[in-house]
């Protein structure tokens, strides 16, 4: 059996979903791909929050994989295997 | 004159003369307000430091051109010298007192001198009125509002300092509206020092608009922007500044007891989502906002204002504190005490290190939540331990002999963002011209949050450049003045278009960033005045030497040295940070 990948929710995705995490069953996938089944399994549409399906993220959306912003990365092509953490936060500030 | 009242009144609290300072329109045109306005008009009154405690040392409340007018603009900023840093130092603060000052038909009030005894000013109608304040001396923030307001017409707003400000506690905020802070830099310990408790103001005086019709379809349009941006339209109003908690701890930057990790296990536990979902009773906002990122909140026994993002950090994981009730009581201490919550808790955090590396025998342990209220109360009462926590912690760790172990930048406490994973904001720490500040200019905004652009935070490559940018938009906001979340929905433009409509100047985008650099550079000649130089331009010897251990900034070091000769060479000023004759003459200065 494949491992999993944990999806960590905050702030108002977590409020939306009403969970913390989904664990999704997946290995060298890419992120956007993860995020699509991660919707699948959260039995809702979130995805809206963080990113337009034709321009990729939205301004201010951060999404870390262990930690680092996929930005920094290759965004929505950014591999993720099994055990990855990954964060995401719709846009948010504060200060 | 559209945008300005046209009067500033400076009254002297020894002789009890009040007299108005005329400003020309160019100077308005030139320096705006606020801030701005503040920190000349504090330069030409002082161009020899004064004492922050001398009755020499003025104390400036500044409305700006904007106050009153659009969303957030019942702000203001006091300027003066700061006891606990020795810089120039502006403090910022919300609610509706700067929309009740101008009102009261003022761009500012100016107070010198030092009463005989205690009195509060009374600002109406354009007069400044003296009155005892004998009675309420002693009084709590609250109290004191409470009295005040029995005794004025309503819609009066009120600014005031608590015990913590009359007994000259470095850190002293100034507060008004109930619990909205002026406080960094010991603002409300200056205002003691002056026998002064406390302003009241009142008025229905409107701030004229040169294009009323322009205006409204404006005001219109940006409340459809504000609203409709993620941040201030969702983000802030439903999870306040302390959804900020998870989005640094996952960065791996959330300072832990007292810099030592950028991780705070308990992070969740006193995140912004917990406080939605335990403490809060209800938003609040400001004067005229639409974003309402003010949380009141209530534990089992007592209810108040906040946690906000930088105090839930200063009293939770900069401790190791994850009791979210007692971090919220902390809170409500300091803001009936009259005290910053930021370098209080630093300051807590910093004597805990020192008691753990065995040269302070005061019992101060990481965790301790039971005693966090009492070590507020006694620090703004000034009696036992809490005389030494008053001193804020470069002091106190100079006073130990461990230096090193104060998290500040010339002698203000570095707030909830470790510069380790962030070098921009490392340099705008570095070079702030108030101390270790992260309104200077809020680097996180583009390093962390991506707005309005994303930058790689670990990168110094451009830095320089930014952080003098986003230094000089912050001064031009906190000179118009309005608050500075309005940022994340809308850029430098749209404040030149608000001034614009306002002032009916024809204010361009260079011009205010103009304006901004000549504040910036006003500020570093008084702080170069005072002694300070590019060895104060640093940051504690922690961020250069150890490592973080855990979390996704693991293995970072502050890289100041490729950025500080780059800062200064962008700033036009020399190799030790003294701006060149040049620079002047292009600034006007």
């Amino acid at each position: 059996m494949a491992g999993t990948i944990k999806v960590k929710f905050y702030a108002l995705l977590r409020r939306r979903l009403n969970t913390t995490a989904i664990e999704v069953e997946a290995d060298g996938i890419s992120l956007l791909e993860l995020l699509t089944r991660t919707e699948q399994l959260a039995g809702q549409r979130f995805l809206d929050e963080l990113l337009d399906r034709k321009t990729g993220l939205l301004d201010g959306t951060m999404i870390l994989v262990n930690g680092e912003n996929v930005r920094l990365q290759r965004n929505l092509e950014t591999r993720v295997r099994a055990g990855d953490r990954v964060d995401l936060f719709s846009p948010a500030g504060g200060g | 004159m559209n945008g300005w009242m046209g009067r500033i009144i400076r009254i002297d609290l020894s002789s009890g003369r009040q007299e108005p300072v005329a400003v020309s329109a160019e100077t308005l045109r030139r320096w705006l307000g606020g801030r701005g306005l503040g920190v000349k008009l504090y330069s030409d009154m002082c161009p020899e430091p004064p004492d922050p405690f001398a009755a020499g040392n003025p104390l400036l409340f500044m409305t700006g051109p904007l106050t009153g007018t659009v969303m957030t603009s019942g702000r203001y900023q006091v300027v003066s010298r700061s006891p606990l840093t020795g810089t120039i130092c502006d403090s910022s603060s919300g609610g509706s007192f700067g929309a009740a000052l101008k009102a009261a038909g003022l761009d500012g009030l100016i107070v010198s001198g030092c009463a005989g005894r205690p009195v509060y000013l009374c600002v109406h109608d354009g007069t400044v009125e003296v009155r005892d304040a004998s009675a309420l001396w002693g009084l709590n923030t609250q109290q004191t509002q409470k009295a005040i307001h029995g005794q004025t017409p309503a819609k009066t707003s009120v600014a005031c300092i608590g015990p913590a400000g009359e007994n000259r506690v470095l850190f002293a905020a100034i507060m008004n509206d109930r619990d909205r802070a002026a406080g960094r830099g010991g603002m409300g310990a200056v205002m003691g020092s002056k026998n002064l408790k406390a302003i009241a103001a009142w008025g229905s005086q409107a701030t004229a608009v040169a294009d009323p019709e322009a205006y409204q379809t404006m005001i219109a349009r940006l409340d459809r922007a504000v609203d409709k941006n993620p941040v201030t339209g969702k983000s802030l109003p439903v999870l306040g500044t302390s959804v900020l908690v998870n989005i640094i701890n996952a960065h791996g930057m959330l300072p832990t007891r007292n810099f030592r990790s950028g991780v705070f296990n308990d992070a969740e536990g006193i995140s912004g989502e917990k406080i939605a979902e335990s403490l809060l009773q209800r938003q609040s906002a400001c004067y005229k906002c639409p974003i309402g990122c003010g949380r009141t909140t209530k534990t089992r026994s007592k209810s108040g204002e906040g946690p906000e993002y930088e105090t839930v950090w200063a009293f939770g994981a900069h401790l190791g504190i994850s009791d979210l009730a007692a971090i919220a009581e902390a809170n409500y201490a300091c803001n009936e005490l009259g005290l910053d919550t930021i370098t209080m808790g630093s300051t807590i955090g910093c004597a805990m290190e020192l008691h753990e590396s065995g040269v302070l025998g005061e019992k101060m342990l990481w965790g301790d939540a039971g005693r966090l209220a009492g070590w507020v109360e006694d620090t703004a009462r000034r009696r036992g331990f809490g005389v030494e926590l008053g001193l804020g912690s470069k002091r106190l760790a100079a006073k130990y002999g461990r230096p090193e172990l104060a998290m500040q930048v010339k002698g203000m406490e570095i707030p909830a963002y470790d510069p380790r994973g962030a070098q921009g904001m490392a340099l705008s720490y570095a070079t702030s011209n108030r101390g270790g500040c992260h309104m200077r200019g809020y680097l996180i905004m583009p390093e962390i949050l991506g707005h309005p652009v994303f930058l790689d935070r670990f990168s110094t490559a451009g830095k320089p450049e930014i952080v003098a940018l986003f230094q000089d938009i912050a001064a031009v906001v906190d000179s118009a003045v309005l608050c500075r979340f309005l940022q994340f929905a809308m850029g430098l433009s749209t404040f030149s278009e608000m001034l614009r409509a306002v002032t009916g100047l024809d204010f361009s985008d260079e011009e205010l960033l103009s304006v901004g650099r000549r504040i910036y550079t006003m500020e570093r000649l008084f702080n170069n005045r005072a002694g300070f130089t590019r060895a104060d331009d640093a940051l504690p010897p922690r961020f250069f030497q150890e490592e973080l251990r855990t979390g996704s900034s693991r293995h970072r070091l502050v890289r100041l040295e490729e950025m500080l000769d780059r800062y200064y060479a962008v700033r036009g000023w020399d190799s030790q940070g003294a701006p060149l004759a040049a620079t002047l003459a292009e600034l006007g200065l």
